[in-house]
């Protein structure tokens, strides 16, 4: 799960920068980098501090 | 008669060109006669008297006896006088950026006192030791490869006088664009590196790498194995903080955005809010994380509970200490003080000084209204926030832009500080992740929106020409190259500093033990009270504490 969480992350890096190489328009390249942000953000919240949550000291 | 007159033309035209060739002869004769031969006319005061008299008005110190003459058989030269002028503007660079240095050196004191203040009295010793060692530790990494792998392909830096022995730089070329990763030259700073220029920017990017690796402390305080602290922190100045430290300053792929890319001026940084704050709260986010919350922390339906600091002097005091530091910290990062638009230096202060006060006042007013009580520590995080907000966008927007980007962060602190303690759950007991992170975040996105295109060091930056435009000052190109750079930091450094992080869990053991946290983490991992008058606290908990009443832990225990 926690290596899962991580390939999220770098994938949302590998969105970014494939926006770079795929399109020149400003406003798409813009879009794209967001896009990419929200899909690292995902895979910290949503994937990696979901499993430490499961897992949390305070719930035992 | 008309041959006549051909003839009178000729001769004028023949002696226009005798006069012009002269002229031209006596012209380059005068340069080479006070390029090369003795300046005479130019005499300074005469010793004996200033033997004498000495000199209580100064006006005899300091003349043109002091200029260093190559040969004493020529006397002086413009040759001689020009080397000087050279050699001036590059000591005021090396002493402007020495001092700023020493003053974000000094920064550590304040995160110690910061950090320290915001933690239970009982974790006092071991979290002071945390940001005590972060300098040691961190300098040794960086000094034997981080400072190679972050600027070891940098160079030229006209400020420094070039530092041209940093002149390799590991590139690969992938879809027909050069992508730069890292730099090669300047491990253990030996060899050609052994350079003056060299050690300046040396000692100026060492102690802004230390900042980073102290931010970590914050958010993992009262809970990390001190060995595991050590092991984390390496790592962090040895490798994570250099590699994207080479991508945004030290000529790596993100400052190229703008000339491989067209986006703008590259990725742009100009004291460190992405570089040092934002790398350093990202990786307190990774380590926090791992490490989860506090005993104490969250109660069983996962509502937060506060857990107050011991000591609001010291967070209040650190935070003044920070923000003096801050001054070397922007202004510095010009690596100059004369030359190249250096002088913008002015500038750039004052506009720290008003990010950190909109930043103090918007978080006051935010706490007051939304709790009916002004917040001290918030107060100082909002400080904080503004300072680290301003701190990539210092040189590049003019005042009205910083005190709108301290503001945000201000506001940007509190929201953040909730959202953290409220829906992730992730435990964070000086607030570093918001103050670091997010607004470290906000401050690289700020130079995407706020630069005014004003500025102008040396006519271009990352090898663009021009000053650098944000999105409100007509360039939107500038927005999406800061973007890019956002989703690095939050894309590779979170997974650089997680998967490091998780080795060192597994290998080391990041989590203090129970017990050891709740009896405070002084005795169990320092062996030593910070303050040996509250040893009975220890005592309630069932933690021996006999033989401490000097506050130190014997062998038996």
């Amino acid at each position: 799960m926690r290596l899962f969480g991580v390939l999220v992350v770098l994938a949302g890096w590998v969105i970014t920068v494939g926006g770079l190489l795929t399109t020149s328009s400003t406003m798409a390249r813009a879009i794209i980098a967001c896009v990419g942000i929200g899909v690292s953000i995902y895979g910290i919240l949503g994937v990696l501090n979901k499993y430490y949550l499961a897992r949390a000291v305070w719930k035992k | 008669m008309k041959s006549l007159k051909w003839r009178v033309r000729l001769l004028l035209a023949v002696m226009g060109v005798g006069l012009g060739v002269c002229f031209a002869g006596t012209a380059k004769q005068a340069f080479a006669l006070t390029a090369d031969d003795g300046i005479t006319g130019v005499s300074g005061p005469n010793t004996a008297d200033i033997a004498a008299k000495g000199d209580p008005g100064a006006e005899m110190t300091g003349t043109v006896n002091d200029v260093t003459v190559a040969d004493s058989k020529k006397g002086l030269t413009l040759a001689d006088v020009a080397n000087q002028a050279g050699q001036n503007k590059i000591a005021i660079n090396f002493v402007w950026t020495l001092i700023a240095g020493f003053l974000v050196m000094f920064m550590q004191a304040g995160f110690a006192l910061v950090e320290t203040g915001l933690i239970r009295a009982k974790n006092a010793n071991h979290t002071m030791m945390m940001n005590f060692m972060v300098y040691g530790l961190g300098l040794f990494a960086y000094y034997v490869c981080g400072f190679a792998i972050q600027m070891g392909g940098c160079a030229p830096i006209a400020n420094l006088g070039g530092a041209y022995p940093l002149n390799s730089e590991f590139a690969v070329n992938l879809f027909g664009k050069p992508w730069a990763l890292f730099g090669q030259k300047g491990f253990f700073l030996h060899g050609v590196t052994y350079d003056v220029g060299v050690m300046v920017l040396f000692l100026f990017q060492m102690v802004f790498m230390d900042t980073t690796t102290t931010i970590v402390t914050g958010s993992c305080a009262e809970r990390w194995k001190y060995s595991a602290f050590c092991v984390s922190t390496i790592g962090l100045g040895a490798l994570i903080y250099p590699l994207f430290g080479n991508w945004a300053w030290g000529g790596g792929w993100l400052s190229q955005l703008g000339a491989n890319f067209g986006l703008g001026h590259g990725y742009c940084d100009f004291a460190g809010s992405g570089v040092v704050h934002a790398v350093g709260g990202i990786t307190a986010l990774a380590v926090a994380m791992q490490l989860g919350p506090r005993i104490g922390k969250f109660n069983k339906d996962g509502s937060p509970n506060a857990i107050p600091g011991h000591d609001i002097v010291l967070v209040l005091l650190g935070c003044f200490i920070l923000a003096f530091g801050w001054f070397g910290f922007n202004p510095g990062s010009t690596l100059g003080a004369s030359g190249n638009g250096c002088l913008r230096i002015g500038s750039i202060a004052v506009n720290t000084m008003l990010a950190g006060c909109t930043g103090s006042f918007a978080a006051l007013l935010y706490m007051w209204m939304r709790y009916g009580k002004p917040d001290a520590s918030m107060a100082g995080n909002g400080l904080l926030a503004g300072l680290v907000a301003i701190t990539a966008p210092s040189g590049f927007v003019n005042t009205l832009g910083a005190s709108i980007i301290g503001w945000i962060a201000g506001i940007l602190v509190c929201l953040s500080v909730e959202f953290f303690d409220r829906i992730p759950k992730v435990d964070d007991p000086v607030g570093a992740i918001s103050v670091h992170g997010i607004n470290g975040l906000w401050g690289v996105l700020a130079v995407g929106l706020f630069a005014d295109g004003r500025s102008n060091y040396g006519g271009s930056w990352n090898g663009v020409a021009g000053g650098v435009r944000g999105l409100f000052y007509g360039d939107a190109g500038q927005l999406v190259a800061q973007l890019v750079g956002i989703s690095t930091l939050i894309g590779v450094i979170f997974a650089l500093s997680f998967l490091w992080n998780w080795l060192v869990d597994t290998f080391v053991g990041q989590r203090c033990s129970a017990k050891s946290e709740l009896a405070g983490l002084d005795i169990p991992e320092m062996g030593a009270l910070c303050y040996p008058d509250f040893q009975l606290k220890a005592s309630d908990y069932g933690v021996p504490t006999n033989n401490v009443s000097s506050g130190v832990l014997s062998k038996k225990d």
